[in-house]
């Protein structure tokens, strides 16, 4: 790959972020052997499996760039600035956000890697109010928590591209790179999980009265959850202008909504689409 | 006390604090909770080996088979002989991935002086490709049988959604007769390398069913102190202890700290190979007192479980796939609630899953002990050792011999902070 010089425009793809959330004040500008740090908040690490699991891709990357920074992988931990962060997993304890808002004025670019980076993932499920109750029966009562919320890095500072997925899909992960590398940031995939489960010859869930949300999931996974005989809980994120709606009147044919929402809660329960769809609204205070 | 940093090339965020002056040692754990024995509750059965897997991303396949198994028990489901073996085949998978990973890309570097396993490509280019041969081949027997490695997406309680087809496992079988030389190559490379010296007291734990060399299906829990208990009785056996500096619990028996994993297991039923594993089991030496030797059991491991997989491919194709395999129940409710415990040996070692669930097929009730949990105990133990015995070396050297320590368990800081 030749030398590039290339301004990237500054955008922020997937979740709407939070109010508060820490903008970026660098230049995007990404000079040829980029200075590459990953760093992985509270998650399993199975995206980065998967990066090692790209072997002689892996390989050919990590040829095109200097990782200065990758605790599960090497000793060397260089301090930033870096030009590309690549953050695995969810900031849950409060040394992990202050290191992620740290980590954003020191990056030009900012990329999360998989669910729990980009939606909080499975570690999203239990809610911030629950977490009190499930540490004293868990820890017992005398024991401090450490976590506050599983909520994703959008909550929290601008992100400059999402690579969802429960893991993430390892050609995917190849294309974001190899466009960052090219100077620009990608875009997400504009078509439904559907399109690719048809490609892969799959008999329709909803058809057979089985949940789905690869109606309103961004493809990209090539229905790799289908195919095995599972479920689609939308790890992806949620497709632009994904029609919702449409799909709860499908489902609302042979699901109720308990069964309806325990599918969004998955992957997708801190995302403004399931408080808008299942919270109940608060009474305001008299 | 020093500022806190992250011990690298391990899975997950865990930190040695000294105190020199007292001559102590601590390890701190820092990963952020998540929960998951609450997250499961309420949910239905069928979701807890969705769920769980995502403890860990580098044992995924060991998590998603304990937590169907406990499922199983609590339903009283008998998967067909042919899921069974499908099963250790992905476990065979599982152990090979995990072991590879670790030794190559975590380990290898401490004992060749190198900063990163990437690095073994330019130094030793021929263990790197077979490193590289053993991740590809394991990688594409976790998908193809588990649907996906990372996370598997067509295992179940009661057998499998899908099972490959006997041409797809030909195709495997191919590919799995090329692991067996990388793997003889993963021995030698072991078997050449300096381990540091330890003199300590470990107590190894390991499933085991006296009969085979077992990692599915033990019938005990034993131990080299002579524990013949019941793996239904896992939770008298371990004690988990809350400490102030982890959000991690550290697992012990009857007091002391447990080890458990490839040397606990080689130690427990290493007799019980057969072939050249066997012979390499008794060429290596290994000395069940030095923990440093577990990455040495490892490389046998990855031997014994690459000749395995071979074994159980020709048993399939032979005998082909019954249709029992993908024949699951209309649905996960127990007449009664029920409690169902799921165990076996995870490439860290013993995991164990209990599991209530009601007549609605609702999880009421989850509690699981990963292999890190009881390692964690051992792991602060033999540190100790360590610092005690190596008294007058420079602060710098302890420091890096403690980090090998700490990388040779091998922890899942992931996996003990679930």
């Amino acid at each position: 790959m030749g030398p590039f010089f290339t301004m990237i425009k500054s955008k922020v793809t997937g979740t709407k972020s939070c109010s508060g959330v820490v903008e970026t004040t660098m230049s995007r500008e990404i000079k040829p052997k980029p200075k590459v740090a990953v760093f992985d908040f509270t998650d399993c690490e199975g995206c980065e499996v998967a990066l090692v699991s790209l072997r002689e891709k892996l390989l050919e990357l990590v040829g095109e760039i200097d990782v200065v920074n990758w605790r599960l992988a090497q000793k060397r931990a260089d301090e930033g600035p870096y030009d590309i962060v690549i953050i695995e997993g969810t900031p849950v304890t409060q040394e992990e956000i202050d290191s992620l808002k740290f980590l954003r004025d020191q990056t030009k670019i900012l990329v999360g890697l998989g669910s729990c980076a980009t939606l909080g993932g499975i570690p999203g499920i239990i809610d911030k109010e629950a977490r009190s109750f499930w540490y004293k029966k868990i820890y017992g009562e005398k024991y401090k928590p450490r976590g506050i919320d599983a909520l994703p890095l959008t909550a929290y500072v601008q992100v400059d591209y999402l690579i969802h997925g429960c893991p993430v899909e390892k050609k995917e992960v190849v294309r974001v790179m190899e466009e960052l590398l090219a100077g620009k940031i990608s875009k997400p995939r504009n078509y439904s999980v559907c399109f690719e489960c048809k490609l892969a010859g799959n008999p329709c869930r909803l058809l057979a009265r089985k949940i789905c949300l690869g109606p309103i999931t961004q493809g990209g996974c090539g229905a790799i959850c289908v195919s095995g005989g599972s479920p689609c809980y939308g790890c992806f994120g949620l497709r632009d202008e994904p029609q919702i709606d449409n799909l709860l009147q499908t489902l609302y044919k042979f699901s109720d909504s308990e069964q309806v929402e325990r599918y969004f809660s998955m992957f997708l329960k801190k995302t403004p689409e399931y408080a808008r769809l299942f919270r109940k609204p608060k009474k305001p205070h008299d | 006390m020093q500022k806190p940093e992250f011990i690298t090339k391990i899975e997950g965020h865990g930190s040695l604090h000294f105190n020199w002056e007292k001559n102590k040692v601590w390890l701190e754990v820092a990963e952020g909770e998540r929960l998951f024995e609450g997250m499961v509750v309420g949910r239905p059965a069928e979701e807890l080996y969705w769920i769980t897997p995502r403890i860990c991303g580098v044992c995924p396949i060991a998590h998603n088979l304990a937590a169907i198994r406990a499922v199983e028990d609590a339903l009283n489901l008998k998967p067909s002989k042919s899921a069974v073996l499908l099963r250790k085949l992905l476990l065979d998978a599982q152990m090979i991935q995990s072991h590879v990973l670790h030794l190559y890309f975590l380990a290898a570097p401490d004992y060749l002086g190198l900063d990163s396993g990437l690095e073994i490509i330019k130094t030793h280019p021929v263990y790197f490709q077979q490193a590289l041969e053993l991740k590809r081949i394991s990688d594409l027997i976790a998908d193809t049988v588990g649907g996906r490695g990372i996370h598997p997406t067509s295992t179940a309680a009661g057998g499998f959604h899908k099972v490959p087809s006997i041409e797809t496992l030909k195709k495997l079988k191919n590919e799995a007769e090329k692991m067996l030389e990388s793997a003889e190559g993963c021995v030698h490379l072991f078997t050449s390398l300096n381990y540091p010296e330890v003199n300590t007291d470990l107590s190894l734990f390991a499933q085991t069913n006296g009969k085979t060399y077992e990692t599915y299906d033990g019938k005990y829990i034993s131990s080299n102190k002579r524990l013949k208990a019941s793996p239904d009785d896992f939770e008298k056996t371990i004690d988990e202890e809350i400490k102030p500096y982890s959000t991690a619990k550290f697992g012990y028996h009857a007091g002391k700290g447990m080890m458990v994993g490839a040397l606990a297991r080689l130690n427990l039923q290493g007799k019980l190979l057969k072939g050249k594993a066997k012979e390499f089991f008794k060429e290596a030496h290994l000395d069940f007192q030095n923990p440093y030797h577990n990455n040495l059991a490892q490389a046998i491991e990855t031997y014994q479980f690459a000749h395995e997989s071979n074994e159980i491919l020709s048993e399939l194709i032979e005998n082909g796939i019954g249709e029992k395999a993908t024949k699951l129940p209309k649905n996960y409710m127990p007449r009664k609630v029920s409690r169902g415990i799921g165990a076996l040996e995870a490439p860290r070692g013993s995991l164990y899953y209990e599991v209530e669930i009601d007549t609605k097929g609702s999880i009421t009730h989850c509690n699981i002990i990963t292999p890190t949990v009881q390692n964690l105990s051992s792991m602060e133990e033999s540190a100790q050792a360590v610092l005690d015995q190596m008294k007058g070396q420079s602060k710098e050297k302890i420091q890096d011999l403690l980090e090998m320590l700490v990388r040779a368990y091998d922890p899942c800081i992931t996996c003990s902070v679930h």
